[in-house]
């Protein structure tokens, strides 16, 4: 095996065919990818009905929140950080938007609204980071708790019901087949790739969490840099939510619960790194897609839900011990 | 083979091969008991791989290993540590919230019925190793409160502890100080005067030929000799490490008039009190001092790496008005820091990638990365720099110190910077390179760039600078023209004691 899963800056040195990224799939996507492969595969035997189109629609459906959120994560885990407040960060978001349409505001504001929300609570974990002096590990588990009480206490532990017809049906719809959470996650994972390969601010990214004292001496805005990805990791929490909000017709101010662990778990299925530095954007989708293959193949099964949640955890702990054997000891 | 003791150490035949690259060819070192014998070659020669081996990290391919005449099989670090060798590593592995005494026994720790921590025979018997060698440390102190000289201290006592019969030691002094270094030497003296024998790593030659009676020379993983240093120089043991003569360039100056950077009553607490000097185009500025006299601290000031408490930076007659590297290195500061994985590098990332780390903006004009641009200029001024491997994608970690080095000084050269700050530029470089780390930065001063060179080397300074300001405690103390400038002057102001008060030398 490769030990090398950074794809250089620009693949070699003929020229690149056009502005579009290239879709560079690295040795430990390839892993990746190989891994979900061979999931479905198991499932396409032992599972039936789980091989049609409808069913792998599905899959990538049930599939869009986490990675929506996993590839918010993913930024926030290259810069040398953790973001566990995404859950609480959705529902506080949730609860915005579908009291603003509830109140008779036109979808596009209440999104609007809903989405900066989630950017403002990026932000204020990023600069209790950056300027409080805080691990990132213990501001996101305070914010964690706080923002989730400020959804119930927003909302008296009631659900905002009542969520428009039209706000509804555009998440629900579809183009060509294709459901449009789908759709949405992936113009969200190519604008992510873009980001984190072909921005100066994705190489920030990948510098602060490599070596931050090094990329400070380099002149690399450290502070802007982080708060950046707290701010996007809230702002695709934001997004997911306002998914699950049309699908549901409703806003939980429990939604959400868990969701960092599931976001984390495809990240790092995906070759993102803790120790920062180091993540895919492809990865992440795999690994979500991953995630949600295995529920929807165990579920069609009739396997108990305590089998699933096992099995989602050997799955983790199984991909990262082939990534550490991969790569050999360091 | 020589007389009727066998020797400490015989390695024969040893041979390691990684894919793509024989790591070690047939290699041969012997050692005889109390000697202090030094494994000398450049980087990449071969070292880090042979002691790897001896201290069964790794195994090698062909070749075998005898300690006392008998032979072994070094199949872990614990089988070569029962066998009586232990190694002393550049970078320390300690924890330093534990104290002295349980730093010792990490890992074995003695047991009183066989559950309990037994700290009392710990710390008498860690006292009674660290006795011989530095009777100040005391067993119950944290790690994290000793110097770095003590902590090598202390892995020695662990050594001694162990029954070691061999000590290796990869470059234990990269960063004591001169008189840090002479209490090793004693430590080293008595080791050997025991019966241990020492395998000594390191580049400076200085410090060779006073701890070491023989040396192996190493050159593309092969023994290309085997000296007694009292019968030879300098020159002859690093021709041998080149396998050609380097030649000892005299000094170039190219100084012109204009001055481009002022600083003024520049502080930061006591580790740098009202520094003030000027540097004109094309200088060279050495800054000489002890470890610990405010060098380093004067330079992250100047990058903006710190934020000084008072004083001024004017860059070409502007004061710098913002705090922090980006305003620096916006009026063309650029530090190239002596830890370079520390401060320098982003390992992981690739040559390219860290080179344009300071010149993002500059190669992304509308917001998406130009990237043949970046890569076009990137290998050409790497190529510049005489890059090798010359693989700009490659990750920098991949490459040796010399020419991650040179990668950081190419990232300057990107960045448009004028004035450039070196601390120790050539630390834990081999020498091959250093000639050209050297060759880089006058090369900087006659195209017109300025620059300062924090040394601890005396020689590096001697040869490179055209002016030196000596730092003591925090403060320039002396200021030597290249007509003042010697070891002995700078020696002279660096140390405290040893100085009147006599302010400014011409």
């Amino acid at each position: 095996m490769s030990t090398v899963t950074e794809p250089p800056l620009a693949g070699n040195a003929a020229p690149s065919p056009g502005p579009a990224m290239r879709l560079r799939v690295s040795v430990r996507d390839f892993g990746t990818l190989i891994g979900l492969v061979l999931i479905v595969l198991v499932f396409a035997v032992l599972a039936p009905g789980f091989l049609t189109e409808r069913n792998l629609l599905n899959i990538l459906q049930q599939s869009s929140i986490n990675a929506c959120v996993a590839l918010g994560m993913t930024l926030v885990i290259v810069s040398g950080g953790i973001d566990l407040s995404v859950g609480p960060v959705a529902a506080l978001s949730a609860v915005l938007a579908a009291s603003l349409m509830v109140a008779g505001a036109p979808p596009g504001l209440a999104i609007l609204a809903g989405l900066a929300l989630g950017a403002a609570c990026g932000a204020v974990n990023g600069a209790l980071i950056c300027f409080g002096g805080l691990q990132p590990f213990i501001v996101t588990l305070g914010t964690l708790s706080t923002y989730r009480a400020l959804a119930l206490i927003a909302t008296d532990g009631n659900p905002v019901f009542g969520v428009p017809r039209d706000f509804r049906a555009i998440v629900n719809g579809s183009l060509f087949g294709v459901p449009a959470p789908v759709l949405v996650v992936l113009v969200v994972a190519i604008l992510a790739g873009l980001i984190l390969r072909r921005t100066p601010f994705g190489e920030y990214l990948l510098a602060v969490g490599g070596n931050e004292e090094a990329a400070h001496i380099a002149g690399v805005p450290i502070a802007l840099t982080k708060i950046g990805a707290y701010m996007l990791s809230g702002t695709l929490a934001a997004l997911a939510a306002l998914i699950l909000v049309g699908r549901l017709g409703a806003a939980e101010p429990i939604l959400g619960n868990l969701w960092e662990l599931d976001a984390i778990a495809a990240a790092a299925i995906g070759g993102a790194s803790l120790m920062g530095g180091k993540g895919s954007i492809v990865g992440t989708l795999l690994g979500a897609v991953i995630l949600g293959a295995m529920r929807n193949g165990l579920t069609l099964m009739n396997v108990q839900a305590f089998y699933q949640l096992l099995a989602t955890g050997l799955i983790i702990l199984f991909a990262m011990l082939v990534d550490r054997f991969a790569r050999g000891r360091a | 083979m020589p007389p009727a003791e066998p020797p400490r150490l015989h390695i024969h035949g040893l041979t390691k091969r990684f894919p793509g690259v024989t790591a070690l060819a047939d290699m041969t070192l012997t050692v005889r008991p109390g000697e202090v014998h030094a494994l000398l070659g450049e980087n990449g020669a071969g070292k880090s791989t042979l002691m790897k081996i001896l201290s069964g990290v790794l195994k090698a391919d062909e070749g075998s290993i005898a300690v006392d005449g008998e032979a072994l099989t070094l199949r872990s670090p614990l089988a070569a540590r029962r066998a009586g060798i232990a190694m002393i590593h550049q970078e320390l592995q300690q924890v330093p919230e534990l104290s002295v005494a349980q730093n010792m026994f990490l890992g074995r720790s003695l047991r009183r019925a066989g559950l309990f921590v037994d700290r009392a025979r710990q710390e008498a018997l860690a006292a009674e190793a660290l006795a011989p060698l530095d009777p100040s440390i005391r067993p119950e102190a944290k790690v994290r409160s000793l110097t770095v000289a003590q902590r090598q201290i202390v892995e020695i006592a662990r050594a001694l502890l162990d029954k070691a019969r061999i000590i290796a030691m990869d470059e234990p002094t990269s960063s004591l100080t001169p008189s840090e270094f002479e209490r090793l030497a004693a430590v080293i003296a008595g080791l050997a005067a025991r019966g241990v024998s020492i395998i000594y790593v390191s580049h400076k030659m200085d410090e060779v030929f006073k701890t070491c009676s023989r040396a192996t020379i190493m050159r593309d993983g092969r023994r290309v000799g085997e000296v007694a240093l009292a019968g030879t120089t300098e020159g002859a043991v690093v021709a041998m490490m080149v396998g050609r003569e380097l030649a000892a360039a005299a000094h170039r100056s190219s100084v012109r008039p204009e001055t481009v950077l002022s600083v003024r009553g520049l502080t930061a607490g006591t580790r740098v009190v009202e520094a003030s000097f000027d540097l004109r185009r094309g200088e060279v500025l050495g800054i000489a001092g002890l470890i610990g006299a405010g060098r380093t601290e004067l330079l992250r000031l100047i990058a903006g790496a710190d934020r000084a408490e008072s004083g001024t930076i004017a860059v070409n007659g502007r004061p710098l008005t913002r705090p922090g590297p980006r305003a620096a290195i916006a009026a063309g500061i650029g530090l190239v820091p002596e830890e370079r994985k520390r401060d320098g590098i982003v390992p992981q990332r690739s040559m390219v990638a860290n080179l344009a780390l300071p010149s993002m903006a500059r190669f992304a004009p509308r917001g998406l990365v130009r990237r043949r641009a970046l890569r076009a200029e990137a290998a050409r001024l790497l190529a510049e720099v005489n890059l090798r491997p010359m693989q700009i994608d490659r990750p920098i970690r991949l490459f040796s110190g010399g020419n991650q080095q040179k990668g950081i000084i190419a990232r300057w050269i990107a960045a448009g910077s004028q004035i450039l700050l070196f601390d120790e530029p050539t630390r834990g470089i081999d020498i091959g390179a250093k000639a050209e780390i050297y060759g880089l930065i006058e090369r900087l001063a006659a195209e017109g760039k300025s620059v300062i060179v924090v040394s601890s080397e005396l020689p590096e300074l001697l040869r490179l600078s055209d002016r030196v300001l000596v730092m003591r405690q925090g403060r320039i103390a002396a200021e030597l023209g290249r007509d003042a400038l010697t070891e002995q002057a700078i020696v002279a102001h660096a140390v405290p004691q040893s100085v009147p008060r006599s302010g400014r030398a011409a």
